[in-house]
């Protein structure tokens, strides 16, 4: 058993290690995300700023840097009406919620054992609370403390295009953490834990990934995380078209970028979130292999997999970004209460029944598999397409005149 | 109007098939396009590198030049149609006795301000002798408002400048384009 000191020393490694790493990728994420948004428009993107005080260009990857200064040396500015210091909480608590998440989000599986660094007997687990047992509870309170940032912030700015755009993206929020919450639980009836690694485990001693067991349950998912991390098609709390800023109107300087990073970190954890509930985490066939035995091409071969992954899970958001409209905010209702919560339900009992009768994580038996994966698709199909056809969503924009006032409205106009 | 005018009319929203019902289709449509142009070809000219092309160099309004006759003398014969013709008023010219005996008059001074003028290319439709012509020049800079008022030395220089690219555009001057 290793001392306290050791603990708490390796466990601060972690944690910069991770907070270097997602702040960094954060700043360049927006430049992908500027470099994709241009190729799609069959534009060249940014592509100038390389090395500072040189004419050195590097494709642009000096951006970041330049995007960052401007943040830094811009003006603060704190408009009068604003509550001062629910003002400043609200982003800080945005943000830390973001990277707190993180903590139980593993971004590889393990090092391998006997390093030879006096102290350590364990193999080091490559995520920063390892054994935490309620890892996706405190993934999604910490989700959740995302709404309060939000709604905080456009209460605290005490303007009205603050606050309606605080109030809807706090109703896109909870409605939409139901169906993320059902997808969730499909995977941990099958993995029989609440932790990620466990989740990972389970994907890669079977080879069979949870996306192509439960098809359902990762659409729903995959909706619901586009949806809570104020994606395109579901950007609504920040519509740059229709609305002036949404929640951050009144937010400038430091203040601003803390919820710009926020937000990217909110993609981040979903494409991790994704890749390891759904998508096997660090497992690929053939390369990584499937047990706790690692040895240290293996440990870097999964940290890589892991992070392609994660990488193409969030070249996919920026994708649709370009691919999809924005939904209308009752089209957006209509899709989590009567679409995305019923086949989430479907799942969640389909996985139920499956993990009742034919499927056991712990004896895995090859040929009952492909009959639990073909029942599965076809549960998904044919729920899909009953959700689809029986509850589309409305699409009617003419005024109601079922309403006793609905004439004299117009006139008041 | 009321939202319930009898003279509003509704045009009904075309039904979904089954492929629209599904939406999940219509994802992967809408995905091919994008990843289509993800790699295709881009349409940014990178510009202090690249040059963007000009279509038709004869039908461009860019910076104005005043053309010179084959002996080297200004053509303009100052009788102010230009000035008259332009819209922003940006042209300002000085006649004064012709040294020359084939003309009366010819511009002592011929001063085009370039940041007033809306490059319409009227004070090259109104010129009798074609002595205004404008150019394909299109990357017009200055670091001060006076650099940008471009003088009768200047617009020569302009056209010699330009003289080997683009000729005269009138056919009974010897250019190309009647």
């Amino acid at each position: 058993m290793e001392s306290l000191t050791t603990i708490t020393i390796v466990a601060i490694i972690k944690v910069a290690i991770l907070i270097g790493a997602l702040m960094t990728a954060a700043a360049y994420l927006v430049l992908l995300e500027r470099w994709i948004a241009a190729w799609v428009q069959d534009r060249l993107g940014p592509n100038r700023v390389g090395v500072p005080l040189t004419n050195i260009r590097l494709f642009g990857l000096g951006q970041p840097l330049a995007d960052g200064l401007k943040f830094i040396f811009k003006e603060e500015n704190v408009p009068e009406q604003v509550d001062k210091f629910l003002f400043t909480v609200a982003p800080i608590s945005i943000l830390t919620a973001a990277l707190a998440i993180f903590a139980v989000i593993p971004f590889g599986s393990s090092l391998p054992p006997d390093l030879g660094i006096p102290g350590i007997h364990h193999a080091i687990q490559l995520v920063v609370a390892p054994q935490l047992d309620v890892g996706l509870i405190y993934v999604f309170a910490l989700s959740s403390i995302a709404v309060y940032g939000v709604i905080l912030g456009g209460w605290a700015s005490n303007s009205k295009y603050s606050f309606l755009g605080g109030l809807r993206s706090s109703a896109q929020l909870i409605a939409y953490e139901l169906p993320l919450g059902l997808g969730i639980l499909g995977v941990v009836l099958f993995a029989g834990s609440l932790r990620l690694e466990p989740i990972i485990d389970q994907q890669a001693a079977s080879g069979v990934w949870n996306v192509f067991v439960q098809p359902l349950g990762f659409v729903v998912f995959l909706v619901a995380s586009f949806a809570e991390s104020a994606r395109l098609p579901f950007d609504l709390p920040e519509a740059e078209q229709e609305l002036v800023g949404g929640y951050h109107t009144e937010y400038s300087g430091m203040r601003l970028l803390m919820y710009l990073i926020a937000e990217f970190l909110h993609m981040v954890t979903a494409a991790f979130l994704i890749t390891i509930l759904f998508l096997g985490g660090w497992h690929f066939w053939g390369i990584t292999g499937s047990g706790g035995d690692v040895t240290w091409p293996i440990a870097i071969l999964r940290v890589i997999v892991l992070t392609v992954k994660v990488l193409l899970v969030i070249v996919f958001f920026m994708m649709v970004r370009w691919s999809w409209p924005r939904f209308r905010f009752d089209q957006l209702m209509a899709l989590a209460w009567k679409v995305m919560l019923p086949l989430g339900l479907v799942n969640f009992v389909a996985v139920a029944f499956v993990s009742e009768f034919a499927w056991n994580a712990q004896e895995h038996r090859v040929s009952s598999t492909w009959a639990v994966v073909l029942a599965m698709w076809v549960v998904a199909i044919i729920s899909w397409w009953l959700a689809g056809s029986l509850s589309p969503l409305a699409t009617d924009n003419r005024p109601r005149t079922d309403l006793p006032d609905a004439a004299s409205f117009g006139e008041l106009n | 109007m009321q939202p319930n005018d009898p003279n509003i009319k509704w045009v009904e929203e075309p039904k979904l098939g089954i492929t629209g019902k599904m939406y999940l289709p219509l994802l992967f449509q809408g995905l091919t396009t994008t990843t289509k142009h993800l790699f295709g070809p881009k349409v940014t000219v990178s510009f202090p590198e690249a040059r963007p092309t000009v279509g038709n160099p004869l039908i461009y309004r860019g910076v104005h030049r005043l053309n010179k006759d084959e002996q080297g003398r200004v053509q303009c014969v100052a009788c102010f149609l230009c000035a008259t013709a332009c819209p922003a008023h940006c042209i300002d010219i000085i006649g004064a006795e012709s040294p020359w005996p084939d003309r009366e008059k010819y511009p002592q001074s011929f001063v085009i301000d370039e940041l007033r003028c809306i490059f319409c290319g009227m004070c090259e439709e109104a010129c009798p002798v074609d002595a205004i012509e404008l150019t394909s020049l299109l990357d017009l800079t200055g670091r001060s408002r006076e650099e940008m008022i471009f003088d009768k030395e200047k617009l020569l220089s302009v056209y010699d400048q330009t003289k080997d690219a683009e000729p005269m555009k009138s056919a009974s001057m010897g250019g190309v384009v009647c």
